[in-house]
């Protein structure tokens, strides 16, 4: 298991973190006024690296822990790995789930092509009408932080996090519903993470095959829970650090992951501090409104978090919180429109509100009338969709 | 049932209750609401440019004066400032190339009225065609064809499907012609009405100052210009320069080169040229350093209205 780990992340650390150390170690050297010789690599990332050697990873840890039967087939050992629906961007499968899907004779279903093509169609949506559209605005901002004011800056961070959200659940529906179509099912990888009550239940409901990837693999491996104190927040502490350099070699991803950290740890301190002041501020019969408030505070974490993901350095990130804190409410139109224009600001709000109708959807999008679904979609698509090539935001990963 | 007749009696289930029906509708309701599209937003809209192009190819307004440039003409000079029958044909991002096809549709028609006015930029003979959204309804008509090149997509012979990602771009012509919201419009004129911040315009200023501007010289460009020049000598061509902020000749490296070209071309007979260039105007009358703002546009067409008034031919 040992040589099979060290071998994954071996190629991990080659192709997605050696530039990025070597530059560290540069930046050191350069402190202490010493050049860094060590030379860079110049290799093309490979697709969906960090999602294949953590399936591949996953094989070898279940089947060392006698969870799962070795498999002798190399070929459908190869599939498990790189099964195309989900090899760019996921789900990062567990072997369990998935090894004997390739092992079984499929049969063209109606009930599979019908449940495959309503997700494709749902996912395509996400991506092409909602995630894109949001796209325009934000990346506006970001390029161009030093004209926004404090509001297109919030409009922006609040885009942010329904444009990566639709962007990368999009996409999972669209590898679901591939696989769904040829009869494989794969994970939900998603589950509505923004009506999440607390941090601690958005990682619940985001990225879930990740989440749980590190759960199992890391988080429980080291105690968990089940140490003392300082230990359990140790262990918090290391996954969401491993989590955010997961995400990529940088560092203003890493100090994604432990702001994230940090909102669990300083949720667990203050849990009893917290209850009696929400005892007092809001009585015990309003749990409607208790739960909307949760909701807010959760999404405004959480969106807080995303400036540092989607910032291209830590100066960015800290000019758009910058113009948050300004409290510039003036009123100038192309700027509240982040230069524009009304009709893409209100496009915008609109598609954001679709995603929240598209919640009644059934969660399994079995759909009574599929043929009618799959038509709107689509013919909202094309006269809502952007003309942009913009690949998805979990391809870099 | 074996699985391999239940899998064909799916298929054919599958056929029959979600594809077929599918496309069917969708066929049906995209044909339909690209026409009304077509006839009622983009056609419908005298400041998009898909309208420009198509009245440039198939209308004819005996008294008209086109106006043709890029988004320095768009919304620089107002028609109605200017006399009664002027229009602005002027597509934002465009280059010579387009005004050059224009000129050509222009010179095909038989008309009472012989003034062009052409905006001349001074960053000199460029090919750019500005947003595809302009000539997608008019894509199979040959020069259309011709200009668009490689740009050229089978998808635009499809009804419906052929404005993918550009349906937003008419619907905002649309509204922008109908409220005037954000834009002041007036026969294809549409003038930004917001001004942005002065700390904005400024950091505009000053890398405008950085930034190096050149008179590209295209000879085949040139060329067809002169031809088409040479070929109507009972149109008038009037060349204008409109105002650029001072900024923009800071860095001007062949600023000696596109005077000399004006010069030129005022040789010809049925050539007028005017610049204005270099006319000082504050800078609350700039849009940015290279396109005057809606105030700009006023004191712009009123000077302008003044030379052309002047005009005998």
């Amino acid at each position: 298991m040992i040589s099979s780990i060290v071998a994954n992340m071996g190629v991990l650390a080659v192709f997605k973190y050696y530039n990025f150390l070597n530059d560290n170690i540069t930046g050191i050297a350069h402190m202490f006024g010493f050049t860094n010789h060590i030379p860079y690599l110049k290799m093309i990332l490979p697709i969906g690296l960090s999602f294949h050697t953590f399936q591949a990873m996953s094989y070898t840890i279940e089947v060392y822990r006698g969870h799962q039967k070795a498999e002798r087939h190399f070929g459908i050992y190869s599939l498990y790995v790189m099964f195309y629906p989900q090899l760019v961007a996921g789900p990062i499968e567990r072997p369990q789930n998935l090894l004997h899907q390739f092992r079984e004779k499929k049969y063209f279903s109606y009930e599979n092509a019908v449940l495959g093509l309503n997700l494709i169609a749902y996912g395509l949506f996400k991506k092409m009408v909602i995630a894109d559209r949001l796209g325009v605005y934000v990346d506006q901002v970001y390029s161009d932080i030093g004209n926004a004011n404090t509001m297109s800056a919030i409009i922006a961070v609040i885009f942010y996090s329904f444009q990566i959200y639709c962007d990368f659940s999009g996409y999972s529906d669209i590898a679901r519903g591939c696989a769904k179509f040829m009869g494989y099912d794969l994970m939900y990888n998603f589950n509505r993470p923004y009506l999440s009550k607390s941090v601690s239940e958005f990682w619940t409901r985001w990225h879930i095959s990740l989440s749980t990837w590190f759960k199992d693999y890391v988080y429980i491996p080291l105690g968990g829970n089940r140490v003392s104190t300082s230990l359990w927040y140790r262990n918090l502490l290391i996954v969401f650090l491993l989590s955010g350099l997961w995400h990529g070699a940088k560092w203003t991803f890493i100090f994604w992951g432990a702001l994230h950290g940090f909102y669990l740890l300083f949720g667990i301190i203050t849990k009893k501090l917290r209850a009696k002041i929400k005892s007092v501020l809001i009585p015990a019969k309003w749990t409607g409104i208790s739960i909307f408030v949760n909701r807010i505070i959760v999404f405004a974490l959480v969106s807080i978090a995303w400036i540092f993901f989607r910032a291209p350095d830590f100066i960015t990130a800290l000019k758009v919180l910058q113009k948050i804190r300004e409290c510039n409410f003036t009123f100038n139109l192309p700027q509240l429109c982040g230069e524009k224009g009304p009709l893409n600001l209100m496009l915008s709000v609109a598609v954001i509100i679709t995603l929240f109708l598209s919640y009644y959807l059934p969660r399994d999008m079995k759909l009574k009338y599929s043929a009618a679904f799959l038509t709107i979609t689509t013919f909202l698509i094309i006269i809502l969709g952007k003309d942009v090539s913009n690949e998805f935001i979990y391809f870099q990963f | 049932m074996s699985q391999t007749n239940l899998s064909t009696s799916n298929s054919k289930v599958f056929f029959l209750k979600i594809l077929f029906p599918f496309l069917l509708v969708l066929t049906g309701l995209g044909y339909l609401f690209g026409l009304f599209f077509e006839k009622e937003i983009i056609l419908n809209s005298k400041i998009c440019g898909a309208y420009k192009v198509n009245r440039i190819i198939h209308e004819t307004y005996s008294n008209e004066i086109p106006i043709f440039g890029s988004s320095r003409a768009e919304g620089g000079y107002i028609p109605d400032m200017l006399g009664t029958n002027y229009f602005n044909y002027g597509l934002d991002g465009t280059g010579s190339s387009v005004m050059l096809f224009f000129l050509k549709e222009e010179c095909k028609k038989t008309k009472k009225s012989s003034f062009i006015i052409l905006n001349f930029d001074l960053s000199g003979f460029e090919h750019s065609l500005g947003d595809i959204s302009n000539y997608i309804y008019n894509a199979d008509y040959a020069p259309v064809k011709e200009l668009l090149g490689k740009n050229y997509k089978t998808s635009f012979s499809i009804p419906f499907i052929k404005y993918y990602g550009q349906y937003e771009i008419y619907l905002k012509y649309y509204l922008n012609n109908r409220m005037n919201l954000t834009k002041y419009t007036n026969n294809g004129a549409s003038i930004e009405k917001d001004k942005m911040t002065d700390a904005r315009f400024n950091e505009l200023v000053a890398e405008r100052k950085r930034t190096t501007a050149f008179f590209v010289k295209d000879t085949a460009l040139i060329n067809g210009y002169l031809k088409v020049l040479n070929d109507n000598p009972k149109r008038l061509f009037i060349f204008v320069v409109a105002p650029y902020h001072s900024s923009y000749f800071e860095k001007f490296e062949n600023f000696p080169e596109a005077e000399n070209f004006l010069k030129q071309l005022r040789k010809i007979k049925n050539v007028r040229v005017f610049n204005f260039s270099k006319e000082i105007y504050p800078d609350s009358l700039f849009l940015n350093t290279t396109h005057v703002n809606y105030l700009g546009a006023f004191r712009f067409n009123k000077d302008l209205k003044d030379s052309l008034s002047k005009i005998s031919y």
